[in-house]
């Protein structure tokens, strides 16, 4: 694999996660909603890392209402990637992080 | 859409919010709600979300001011959609200082996108606790059913993340989304009784908790909520001493301040008939009848009392010789429980009295007694009921001897209080006689008053001062 097309499967992990956060939060919380979350994140430009993304979600959702936003974010993002949605399957603790990446390294791969 | 200047200033404002400090430690938001609504027995469950909702012009609004009083200085906030706070405190100015105390948020002019984050602004620092939505129609209409139901959600989801309680004011009539998201459903509704606003507020929903009773009556008097617990029969050892109360101008005092506000005092010659329906607890009644009494005894001046049905001879008797020297109770009260056997012999009455040899009696004694009064008044409290039941089948004679004796105590300038139960068979001939009448019955668990003839407003009656005495509250 070049350099070029490692560019490439980055860019578009980056430009479908965007998506899919935006779809995936919208399912649940609603234009405003998203609107709001992104923004008091300071997330309206790039997104972060999935990781900080998590733990500022953790803040004002909680521990469940986090896992609910998460899953419809991946689910989309699964959707979008057409990747199965095994990656849903709870096994065990679901870890966005992991997943996420997981569906980076696959949509590069 | 936020301008960028409005914007700024609100995040100047939550940010002055957030650094406020904590200033204790015992603010739950259960027992917030349940200090102000006075529920804190039915807040056994968390409650976060609170919706008020009721028509214009019920209080909705001063029910919230009221939580977000109980939040705390500092750690509360107010969103308004309707009125700017000049406005507000204008509108409501008893609750002035609670709202220059707590975050004041305008958003008008602001998209949901924007409160959604001044939202998670104010309740990220959990500093603080209490914020109010007034009203959430005003925001909530500007979206479309799927997107107002997610933004209630993303509310509902902050509020039970961050502790924070939010209450939610609506003018909404029926069921919407948000009723089946919140945790407890307030509704404030004002009713006409007679021509008078009586407000009640009604808990359709509480969730996790148990509600012994749904509805309470409340009142806007200066501005403030205040509202009524169920009456409670009060605790005559907590009694004070009676301090006699001296002449109204040219009337009677009756020996309560409230009843005195109310009615002006009792004018020479007039007779009061009290209304009451089978509901009216008889300490709320006692609360009537005895005070004239004692005040008439301690201004040297006689009475007679014909107790009501069922009336505790001796608890009467108790409270009398704690509020009267035994001399004056001796010599100057008579008490002729006309359903008592020992009574009617004492008197020398056969058994089955008529009601004018019961009058004769009656005359009697109001001779006797007026001859110890000071100024020779004497004051006649007499249960109609009473003797109702005793001439059940001869009501006439009743109606007639009690006319006669209506026009005597005019005559010689006494005094005379009737108690009238609201089923009576002479009812209304016995009103048609009386020059003032006031009614009492019970709503809610609270019992209520108010004069029919002069017309007053209407007044929720405790006992705040002392058992023995009515503390009268209007409603408003």
């Amino acid at each position: 694999m070049n350099s070029s097309s490692l560019t490439s499967g980055t860019e578009d992990f980056a430009i479908s996660f965007r998506i899919a956060v935006h779809a995936g939060l919208d399912k649940v919380l609603g234009q405003s909603g998203t609107a709001a979350v992104l923004s008091h994140m300071q997330m309206t430009g790039d997104l972060p890392d999935t990781a900080e993304f998590h733990k500022k979600l953790l803040a004002l959702f909680g521990a469940q209402g986090t896992l609910s936003l998460e899953r419809a974010i991946v689910k989309d993002l699964a959707t979008r990637l057409k990747w199965s949605l095994e990656v849903l399957k709870i096994e065990g603790a679901f870890d966005f992080n992991a997943t996420m990446r997981a569906v980076e390294s696959g949509s590069r791969a | 859409m936020t301008s960028k200047v409005s914007r700024k200033k609100h995040l100047t404002q939550v940010g002055r919010v957030l650094a406020t400090p904590s200033s204790g430690p015992s603010d739950l938001a259960e027992t917030r709600i349940a200090t102000v609504l006075g529920l804190k027995q039915f807040m056994q469950g968390p409650i976060r979300t609170l919706l008020i909702k009721g028509l214009a012009g019920t209080g909705k609004t001063t029910v919230a001011l009221e939580i977000l009083k109980a939040a705390g200085e500092g750690k509360g906030a107010y969103i308004s959609s309707r009125v700017p706070k000049e406005l507000l405190e204008t509108h409501i100015p008893a609750m002035k200082e609670t709202i220059d105390n707590q975050e004041f948020l305008d958003i008008r002019l602001e998209d949901a996108t924007s409160v959604l984050d001044f939202v998670m602004q104010l309740t990220e620092s959990k500093s603080v606790r209490t914020i109010v939505f007034d009203s959430w129609d005003g925001l909530a209409k500007e979206l479309d059913q799927k997107e107002r139901l997610r933004a209630e959600k993303t509310l509902m989801a902050i509020a039970n993340n961050s502790g924070a309680q939010f209450v939610f004011v609506s003018e909404e009539p029926g069921a919407t989304t948000i009723d089946y998201l919140v945790d407890g459903i307030l509704e404030v509704v004002r009713v006409e009784v007679e021509d008078r606003v009586v407000r009640e507020f009604i808990i359709d929903k509480l969730r996790g908790t148990k509600i012994p009773q749904h509805k309470y009556i409340f009142t806007l008097l200066d501005g403030k909520f205040t509202f009524f617990e169920p009456y409670t029969i009060p605790d005559y050892s907590k009694m004070r001493r009676f301090d006699r109360r001296p002449d109204i101008d040219e009337s009677y005092s009756f020996g309560s301040g409230a009843l005195d506000r109310l009615f002006g005092g009792m004018t020479p010659g007039s007779t009061l008939t009290i209304e009451y329906d089978e509901t009216v607890p008889y300490p709320a009644l006692r609360a009537i009848e005895l005070p004239p009494i004692i005040n008439f005894l301690l201004m040297g001046r006689s009475a007679i009392l014909l107790p009501l049905p069922g009336a505790n001879d001796e608890l009467t008797n108790t409270i009398l010789a704690k509020a009267v020297d035994a001399p004056a109770l001796k010599d100057r009260l008579s008490i002729l429980n006309v359903l008592r056997t020992s009574d009617v012999k004492t008197a020398n009455l056969p058994i089955n009295a008529t009601p004018q040899q019961i009058h004769g009696v009656v005359t009697n004694e109001t001779i006797r007694l007026r001859d110890k009064s000071v100024d020779k008044t004497v004051l006649l409290v007499k249960s109609v009921s009473a003797l109702e039941n005793l001439f059940a089948s001869d009501l006439d004679s009743l109606l007639e001897v009690t006319s006669q004796e209506i026009i005597t105590l005019q005559q010689s300038h006494d005094a005379h209080i009737l108690f009238l139960a609201k089923d009576s068979p002479i009812r209304s001939r016995i009103l048609s006689m009386s020059s003032s009448y006031a009614k009492l019955f019970v709503r809610d668990g609270t019992v209520l008053m108010f004069g029919v003839k002069p017309h007053t407003g209407i007044y929720a009656l405790q006992h705040l001062e002392d058992p023995t005495i009515p503390s009268l509250t209007q409603l408003v």
